[in-house]
């Protein structure tokens, strides 16, 4: 069990050795970031069905975090969304004209304890036809050996909706969220998450740019998201994967799988392709789409009816890859591309919902980051 | 602005003290009690004194059954062998028993014929170990952490304030330190290094800002006789009393390391400067002529600052 005289040991292997022991380093909580970082990203999405694009998003984010003392940090963000294009009426008929601009800001405080953090954010986002105003409490509680950490967060939403269609006037929405959580270190290589999170939605929740689209004035839902990271040491690469399930009173069930590989390179370039499959039922009042030209109507008794094709049953696939590279030590630049397509057949565990038309979008998005 | 709060109590057979930076003295003290609960817990598992210690569990199935151990234990076993190797041999934990025939409370050298059946009963190489499971293989065998239980507590007491967010502050076990973080203003700690023959006065004050600082030095126990010291570092193969330094300092990222250098250090004897310098690390070291030796360290005592704030720079616990 015990080295030989012959091979002593120089004077050096013993701090690695002594760094071997259990418990000998600091372990910490999370900790007040001590650099400041700046942000800046353009996103361009399209989304078309065959033989027509649809809605078209141009949106640049600047998003800034700074240190505040040692224990505190401030993080904030801005984006600008500019939608034009045209959306289907009911199913993936009739195409009508669309453009708005929307402005969004977020502001958000945490302060960094012993064990743990704190964090309150506020958030406010103006449409033409829709305000936004959100706040949000989150807290983490680390165990003694910060292989555990607790996670809790509340958020709730005001939202003000006047369209210009004049559907509705004067219609309100509040939205409120609570999520519990847990982070779990197993080793060296993996951690695991779990979030359960439930959602009440109350207030006008249809679409008004739809036609016949009255949805019930409330939602709950639930959410369980499970994510595990896997690094493989001998590929210097981490596997993501994680899963998510939802459910709502609507009659909407969906399953989302997602995949990811994060493969570091030379000169400070990393490759990150992506893989993520989505399931889903359709809300108990979604009517399908009949063969033929003509404007199908909601059954005569029915109390609520929608026609938008996110409340059918469908399968949906997106492929993704992301390049980033350093420049020197204060500078990242990425690259992300994606394609999602959403199909009635490709829905797992039942059939999907008929008579759609297959639903496709594209987006890029090019980010660069500076932390100083 | 932070204060700096000085905690005492006692553990491990000797004075510890943390010096904790908090917004109040409440503060402090709830952060200390964690810290020492965990030396408590360590002088507790490892004790030789009480039964139910694993290392009372494992010496007295010597020459018996293996004993299962958990993996904190086997961690300190692993690193056991390590330091069996870098002393070649010299420093060994089952070298206990030798305190049988080492009485320094008394001025005797013991004879060879009382030496030799307990170094018959010292010997790392032949403890064995399957998996998990540790057997002393003759009756009589022990095994103890004394040699450096007292610095891997002290850096799992820096790492677990460290952990709450401690950023100011050190622990000091009866001389081995593990510094947390700086001064609130951020200057350094001025930590003293007993003079070996001087009780009470300094040969350098060293200035930390991290990591550990241990001292092994052969002034604490042992006795004057026929014109030498005898100490109680003794050479694991020999059975003897070191002699070529009076103390050896080291400073270090991990008080375990630093102490553990200083001790492997005093049993090299001769070959101790090399060592040392393989090491990487400063280290301050007086020969038994009273000669300082040393690496980047700050030379004798300038007064003011060090003089007014010397922590008990006692010797640790060596294996004896």
């Amino acid at each position: 069990m015990a080295a030989t005289e012959a091979a002593r040991l120089p004077g050096s292997a013993l701090l690695a050795a002594a760094l071997a022991l259990p418990g000998v380093q600091p372990a910490s909580a999370d900790s007040a970031p001590d650099q400041r970082s700046v942000s800046f990203r353009y996103l361009d999405y399209l989304d078309r069905q065959p033989g027509r694009d649809r809605v078209r998003i141009k949106a640049p984010t600047v998003h800034a975090l700074a240190p505040l003392g040692s224990d505190w940090s401030v993080s904030g963000s801005l984006v600008s969304d500019a939608i034009s294009g045209a959306s289907p009426a009911y199913h993936s008929s009739a195409l009508t004209r669309l453009r708005d601009k929307r402005q969004a800001g977020e502001l958000s405080l945490t302060r960094y304890l012993a064990d743990g953090t704190v964090s309150v954010g506020a958030g406010y986002s103006t449409e033409a036809d829709y305000v936004s105003r959100g706040l949000t409490v989150q807290g983490s509680l680390s165990s003694d050996d910060r292989n555990t950490t607790w996670h809790a967060g509340l958020a709730v939403n005001r939202d003000a909706i006047n369209p210009v269609t004049g559907a509705v006037s004067g219609e309100r929405k509040r939205v409120a969220d609570l999520l519990f959580g847990v982070t779990r270190v197993l080793s060296s290589n993996d951690v695991l998450r779990l979030d359960a999170s439930a959602s009440r939605a109350r207030g006008y929740l249809s679409d008004p740019y739809k036609l016949f689209d009255e949805r019930p004035r409330e939602r709950r839902s639930t959410r369980l998201l499970l994510r595990w990271n896997h690094h493989l040491p001998s590929l210097d690469g981490t596997l993501r994967l994680h899963w998510r399930a939802f459910r709502d009173d609507w009659g909407v069930r969906a399953h989302t799988l997602g995949l990811e590989w994060v493969q570091p390179w030379r000169w400070g370039l990393s490759l990150t392709p992506q893989l993520r499959l989505h399931t889903q039922s359709a809300a108990r009042f979604y009517v399908d789409a009949q063969p033929g030209p003509s404007v199908p109507l909601p059954p005569p008794d029915a109390l609520h009816s929608s026609f938008d094709h996110r409340l059918s049953a469908f399968g949906a696939r997106t492929w993704g890859l992301k390049l980033a590279k350093t420049l020197g030590p204060e500078w990242t630049v990425d690259v992300k591309l994606e394609h999602y397509e959403q199909r009635a057949a490709w829905r797992i565990g039942g059939r999907g919902s008929p008579g759609l038309e297959p639903f496709q979008a594209r987006s890029w998005q090019v980010g660069l980051t500076r932390v100083f | 602005m932070r204060d700096a709060f000085r905690i005492r109590f006692q553990a491990m057979g000797g004075d510890g003290e943390f010096m904790i930076a908090a917004v109040d003295e409440t503060q402090a003290r709830r952060l200390a009690q964690a810290a020492i609960d965990e030396v408590r817990r360590i002088e507790h598992k490892y004790s030789r004194y009480r039964e139910d210690s694993i290392v009372s569990r494992l010496n007295a199935a010597a020459g018996g059954p293996a004993v299962e151990c958990d993996e904190e234990t086997l961690q300190l076993l692993d690193y056991a062998d390590t330091l069996y190797g870098a002393s070649g041999g010299r420093f060994d934990i089952t070298s206990g028993v030798l305190r049988r025939a080492w009485d320094f409370r008394v001025p005797r050298v013991p004879s060879s014929d009382e030496l030799a059946p307990l170094l018959a009963l010292v010997g790392w190489p032949e403890v064995e170990r399957r998996g998990a499971r540790v057997r002393l293989p003759r009756a009589g065998m022990q095994i103890d952490f004394g040699g450096f239980g007292k610095e891997y507590a002290a850096d799992r007491a820096g790492a677990l304030l460290s952990g709450r967010g401690l950023r100011h502050g050190y622990v000091n076990l009866a001389g081995d330190l593990r510094v947390v973080g700086p001064r609130p203003d951020g200057s350094a700690w001025a930590i003293g290094i007993q003079h070996p023959r001087q009780p009470g006065a300094l040969v350098a004050s060293l200035p930390m800002y991290a990591g550990g600082l241990a001292t092994s030095g052969d002034y604490e126990r042992g006795f004057d006789l026929d014109g030498r010291r005898w100490c109680h570092i003794l050479d694991a193969r020999s059975g003897m009393p070191v002699s070529a330094w009076q103390s050896v300092s080291v400073r270090a990222p991990l008080a375990v390391a630093a102490g553990t250098l200083s001790t492997i250090a005093m049993l090299l004897e001769d070959e101790a400067l090399p060592f040392l310098e393989s090491s990487g690390h400063d280290y301050l070291a007086i020969d038994r002529h009273g000669t300082l030796h040393q690496r980047a360290f700050p030379g004798p005592p300038a007064g003011g600052e060090a003089t007014r704030r010397p922590p008990a720079a006692t010797p640790h616990p060596t294996p004896t």
